[in-house]
């Protein structure tokens, strides 16, 4: 089979499989995520979720099958694959003896790009930050303000992917919102997302498409049709009747 | 560069970081300067004992006016004046003799008396340039390295800022470049400033910071290792390190030092002694035609003027001596060698424990090492020798006492030394 | 009060189910048990070697043939020191002071031939002795067990768990450090076993056991700090920072920078310089060879009026003898001048040093220890004295022989007249009287009693960082 060329295709699983210390966390995985959507992979403890998002970045080498960003495959251009991609991790903490801003400038240095103050204070406006605490050490915040600022470092690495750990957990519901609307805004931009969440609401609310994976496969795919969200109630049916069997 | 100077500025505010660093710099120049003043304090009491011998056998030629007895009681001050490197390393200096007082009798009775400092401190050890380099260096580097990647895997940053840098790799080693940089820079810089100040050869110096940079990466390659190849928790990491710290510095060093014991034996130091002052003492009781005899073999020129008719002559009682030494010159070079092969051994195990090579490199760069305490011990052998031939020639040619032929008699001097 | 015992249990249960844990406790009793293994067998070496020296030195002076008793004084003897049944744990500073002396007349020669001069250059620390490993590398191990004791449960969250149970924090910490004082119970069982071989050797017990009392004590400072750093911390890589740090600071560094201090505050003249000093002396008071000399004319007066005779010759003593015996005690005195002056300074170098122990616990500790096991510099000095009192007493005797037994007027012959020569040599059943050398050290009592001066640094410790967990234990909350 040859890779996939088409440039309406970013993110590609093929035949997925992984296995970590002698266990299998992933296999026969494939789905593919086109440009500009927002897909959604859902499921509950141990589904493999985090893994997948680890594969796309190189972190895990699969023992069989491939992954591709923009048609590049992860394990032999990782870090072209890294440049394309701004990732979010579950419950991140930056470091918390520098403030917002030095956080920012120094990761998006550490990125190869050059970003100047007044970029980095819109972004963290952008995301919900009070200006007031922009130049604030992180230990002085709230969970929800670190991931705004992690979330501001996504949004200003202006990378074409973004991969999304569990993004909402631990926000409070304002701070949801907020959030899903940014999302939403980025993927009418044209940048794709693929974020993973235990969260079906969440899910259903901002996602194109839905994939529910279980031990490692997957069990299901959801489409949003042309205006309307996915169905709460369907994902939420598939999601118990998949799982608990 | 650009990398560099980001992770400067991020090392900046990271305070256990410049606390450790500016430790390294404090304890290292405390270390120099203890160091300086150990070798300028002797250097003048070198200078003082040098006037003090003088005016001894000043008093003692003003005393005496004939060969025999000004050679018997003229004490001759011998040295080994530390080099412009030893302020770094001390080294051998507190155990092994440095300054000796000889005179013309049987010198393997005088030669391994010990000047020796107190032992409360000897036991304590010295605190040292060579010492923070070879022993403490290596925890500092481990403190300085140990949490790079574990602390952000543990904060749940790691993923993110190897994804953030596309290549995890590089961000490590930039990381750890600036700090052992600036770590290397705290302990060299009090090192180059007091070389600089003591007027050490710059190839010393050059060679004695190149052996520290190469201790350090050793321990840079080996915290790297450990923490990339495995996952453990900084605690752990921690621990595991301290743990192969205490393996290389001092666990290794202490099995080298049994075997080479157990390899290499010496001669019981006191059999020297004893035998030698069995050979002086039965020379009394001796007939002299014997002693003559042992002592002609070794200077044949003397053979003609060998006859002893009194009871008493000085010739004959320093060529006892001779006879002395000679009796006891199959151990005594037994002892020497060994103490030589033992160094030797020493210095070729030392590769297997980095921090001990240091400190040897260290000592033999300041010549503060066992060699160069053997090779002034054979300065003194060598001097020693130049004082008879010049006495016997006195002695057995029944020359007459002159102030003026006293002034050719040999003096020890640095030269002797090379 | 179940409690806290309950509380050690799990501590130990979880050290035991750690594989690394295991792993590093084996490592350290295994080097115990080897360098206890070395150093008792290095000791005994030099135990066998040094008694053999000495009944061979006995031999050698007993067996010289008849001759004249001056000449003995200058064959001299040879004393060993053999070392102390303890030395098997501590050997202290038994390496680097020279175990043998040579005795003779007019001189007091240092000890000679340390072994540590003829050992191969071993870098920062030495041979390894029980002592040392349990003066520095046991806290190590101490630490990486203790760090995370109460750290672990606040890591974990389980700490607000048992306290909601009702659990005291006090019950918690008493529980916790009692798991440590198992530890530390555990790693002394090698100290014991040592101990006890010392003990069949001739050790006294009580010293014994004040040995291990002594380390149990060092080690509770451990302990106790240990707790201090795991209770007032947040997290368990700044605890181990900060324990390593303060392992780093009392082993290494304050008592190399104390010795550093020391030496500068309290220089002391090397030999070579007393010995230029004390020659000066030495002139003035005359040479005991030459019974001319103008410093012994008063001798020679008082003699020949206390006789009532007008010549030297018709003394019924040898004057020589005499001259000779007055002058050895002059010169000795001179020399114990120079002697006490030296071994005053190191004792107080010494001194000043292990004051550092209130800094610095191990160095308290090894004070101790060394005092304890009879491998202290006092030890040394006590050698050096007994060792000069020996000399001092067969020098003198045979002095005196010199006076009574030998005819002035043969003496003065013997250079020149082989006749008078054999006349001045005396019979060799005179060399007996050399007494026998054995060296004996500090009663126990007195040991204890200068020991228990650093007991009080530990003590001290103790009870300060006891006062702090104290007050952190009120503090502590989830």
């Amino acid at each position: 089979m040859n890779t996939p060329l088409s440039t309406d295709i970013a993110l590609e699983a093929k035949q997925l499989m992984v296995v970590r210390s002698g266990q299998v966390v992933l296999q026969q995985l494939s789905f593919v995520v086109e440009k500009g959507q927002i897909f959604a992979l859902l499921g509950g403890n141990g589904a493999g979720k985090s893994t997948t998002l680890l594969t796309f970045l190189g972190f895990l080498p699969p023992t069989a099958g491939a992954a591709y960003v923009q048609g590049l495959n992860v394990e032999q251009h990782t870090r072209e694959v890294r440049q394309a991609i701004a990732y979010l991790p579950e419950a991140t903490t930056l470091y918390t003896h520098l403030s917002a801003q030095e956080n920012l400038s120094y990761l998006l240095t550490l990125a190869g790009r050059q970003i100047d103050r007044a970029a980095i204070d819109k972004a963290l406006d952008t995301v919900g930050l009070p200006t007031r605490a922009h130049a604030q050490r992180l230990d002085a915040y709230s969970k929800g303000m670190r991931q705004k600022v992690a979330i501001a470092l996504a949004l200003l690495r202006e990378t074409p992917i973004l991969l999304l750990d569990e993004p909402t957990s631990g926000l409070d519901p304002v701070a949801i919102d907020e959030l899903n609307t940014l999302v939403q805004n980025l993927a009418a931009e044209g940048r794709t997302v693929l974020m993973v969440t235990h969260d079906v609401y969440g899910a259903c609310q901002v996602a194109d498409r839905i994939a529910l994976l279980h031990n490692g496969s997957l069990v299901g795919t959801f489409s949003a049709s042309k205006g309307a969200p996915i169905d709460t109630n369907t994902v939420h049916t598939a999601f118990k009747e998949q799982t608990v069997r | 560069m650009r990398s560099i100077y980001r992770e400067l500025r991020f090392l900046s505010r990271d305070r256990a970081a410049i606390l450790w660093l500016g430790l390294a710099f404090v304890i290292t120049l405390l270390a120099v300067t203890a160091g300086l003043y150990e070798v300028q304090s002797q250097r003048s009491r070198l200078m003082q004992l040098l006037q003090a011998d003088r005016s001894d056998r000043r008093i003692v030629t003003e005393k005496h006016n004939d060969w025999g007895s000004i050679a018997y009681h003229s004490f001759h001050l011998t040295f080994d004046a530390p080099s412009p490197l030893a302020f770094a390393a001390l080294g051998q200096r507190e155990l092994l003799p440095w300054k000796h007082r000889i005179r013309m009798l049987a010198l393997e009775g005088q030669i391994y008396e010990a000047d020796a400092t107190n032992p409360a401190f000897t036991s304590i050890g010295r605190f040292d340039f060579a010492f923070v380099a070879s022993n403490l260096l290596p925890l500092f580097v481990i403190f300085l390295l140990y949490g790079l990647r574990s602390d952000e895997r543990a904060a749940g940053r790691f993923e993110l800022l190897v994804a953030t840098a596309g290549n995890g790799g590089h961000l490590w080693m930039t990381r750890a470049t600036v700090r052992l940089g600036l770590l290397a820079l705290c302990i060299l810089s009090p090192l180059v400033g007091a070389a600089v100040g003591e007027g050490s050869p710059p190839h010393l110096v050059i060679f004695a910071g190149s052996a520290v940079l190469l201790h350090l990466v050793f321990w840079w390659i080996v915290s790297n290792e450990v923490s990339r190849l495995t996952q453990w928790s900084s605690p752990v990491l921690l621990t595991a390190l301290i743990g192969l710290w205490l393996w290389f510095a001092v666990l290794s060093p202490s099995a080298i030092h049994t075997v080479i014991e157990r390899l290499i034996p010496l001669p019981n130091g006191s059999e020297i002694l004893l035998t030698q002052r069995e050979a002086v003492n039965d020379a009394w009781d001796l007939p002299k035609k014997t002693t003559m005899t042992a002592f002609t073999e070794r200077h044949p020129q003397w053979r003609g003027q060998a006859d002893i008719n009194q009871p008493f002559e000085w010739k004959w009682y320093y060529a006892f001596q001779q006879v002395g030494d000679q009796v006891t010159e199959p151990l005594s070079q037994q002892y020497d060698s060994g103490r030589l092969a033992r160094n030797h051994l020493t210095t070729r195990l030392s590769f297997l424990a980095p921090p001990m090579w240091l400190e040897q490199t260290l000592q033999s760069l300041a010549s503060t090492d066992v060699g160069a305490a053997l090779s002034y011990e054979k300065s003194i052998r060598n001097f020693h020798a130049q004082l008879r031939a010049f006495y016997y020639q006195k002695l057995f040619e029944d020359q007459p006492f002159t102030a003026q032929a006293l002034e050719q008699r040999p003096e020890y001097s640095k030269a002797h030394l090379h | 009060m179940m409690n806290p015992l309950r509380i050690a249990a799990d501590e130990w249960r979880l050290w035991y189910r750690s594989r690394l844990a295991m792993v590093g406790l084996a490592a350290v009793i295994g080097l115990l048990a080897g360098t206890a293994t070395i150093t008792a067998l290095r000791v005994h070496t030099e135990s066998k070697d040094r008694t053999e020296g000495q009944v061979q030195a006995d031999e050698h002076f007993l067996t010289q043939p008849d001759r004249h008793p001056h000449r003995m004084i200058h064959y001299g003897h040879y004393v060993f020191r053999t070392p102390a049944p303890l030395a098997i744990f501590d050997p202290g500073i038994d390496a680097l002071t020279g175990d043998a002396i040579f005795l003779e007349g007019h001189r007091q020669n240092s000890a000679t031939f340390a072994s540590a001069q003829a050992s191969t250059n071993l870098g920062g620390f030495g041979a390894l002795t029980p002592a040392l490993m349990y003066q520095l590398f046991v806290p190590l191990l101490l630490i990486a067990f203790g760090h995370s004791v109460i750290l672990r449960e606040r890591e974990l969250g389980t700490l607000p768990t048992l306290l909601a149970q009702g659990l005291s924090t006090s019950t918690l910490v008493a529980g916790k450090m009692l798991a440590l004082v198992g530890l530390i119970t555990l790693l002394l069982l090698p100290a014991l076993l040592v101990l006890f071989f010392a003990l069949a050797n001739g050790a006294s017990a009580i010293v014994s056991l004040t040995v291990v009392l002594s380390y149990a004590l060092y080690l509770l400072v451990w302990a106790a700090i240990i707790m201090l750093a795991s209770l007032t911390s947040r997290h368990r890589s700044w605890a181990l920072g900060v324990l390593l740090g303060i392992w780093f600071s009392w082993t290494l560094l304050i008592p190399r920078l104390g010795a550093t201090i020391t030496r500068l505050r309290i220089p002391t003249a090397g030999k070579i310089e007393m010995d230029l000093l004390m020659q000066e002396d030495i002139r003035r008071a005359g040479d005991g060879h030459n019974a001319t000399d103008p410093a012994f004319v008063n001798i020679r007066t008082e003699l020949l009026a206390q006789h009532n005779v007008e010549r030297v010759e018709d003394l019924p003593v040898n004057i020589r003898g005499v001259v000779a015996e007055a002058s050895e005690a002059a010169l000795t005195t001179i020399m114990n001048r120079y002697a006490n002056t030296r071994m005053r300074l190191e004792v107080s170098q010494a001194k000043a040093v292990t004051s550092f122990g209130w800094l610095s616990p191990p160095l308290a500790l090894s004070a101790a220890s060394q005092t304890l096991a009879g491998t202290d510099l006092a030890t040394h000095h006590r050698f050096l004295r007994e060792a000069e009192k020996l000399r001092l007493d067969f020098v003198q005797g045979l002095n005196r022989i010199h006076a009574q037994q030998l005819r002035y007027q043969d003496d003065i012959d013997r250079s020149r007249n082989t006749e008078a020569e054999k006349r001045t040599r005396v019979s060799a059943e005179s060399w007996s009287l050399l007494k026998k050398f054995s060296f004996s050290r500090a009663q126990a009592n007195d040991r204890i009693s200068v020991a228990f001066r650093y007991w009080m640094m530990l003590i001290a410790w103790v009870a300060g960082i006891a006062v702090a967990c104290g007050l952190a234990t009120r503090r502590l909350a989830p």
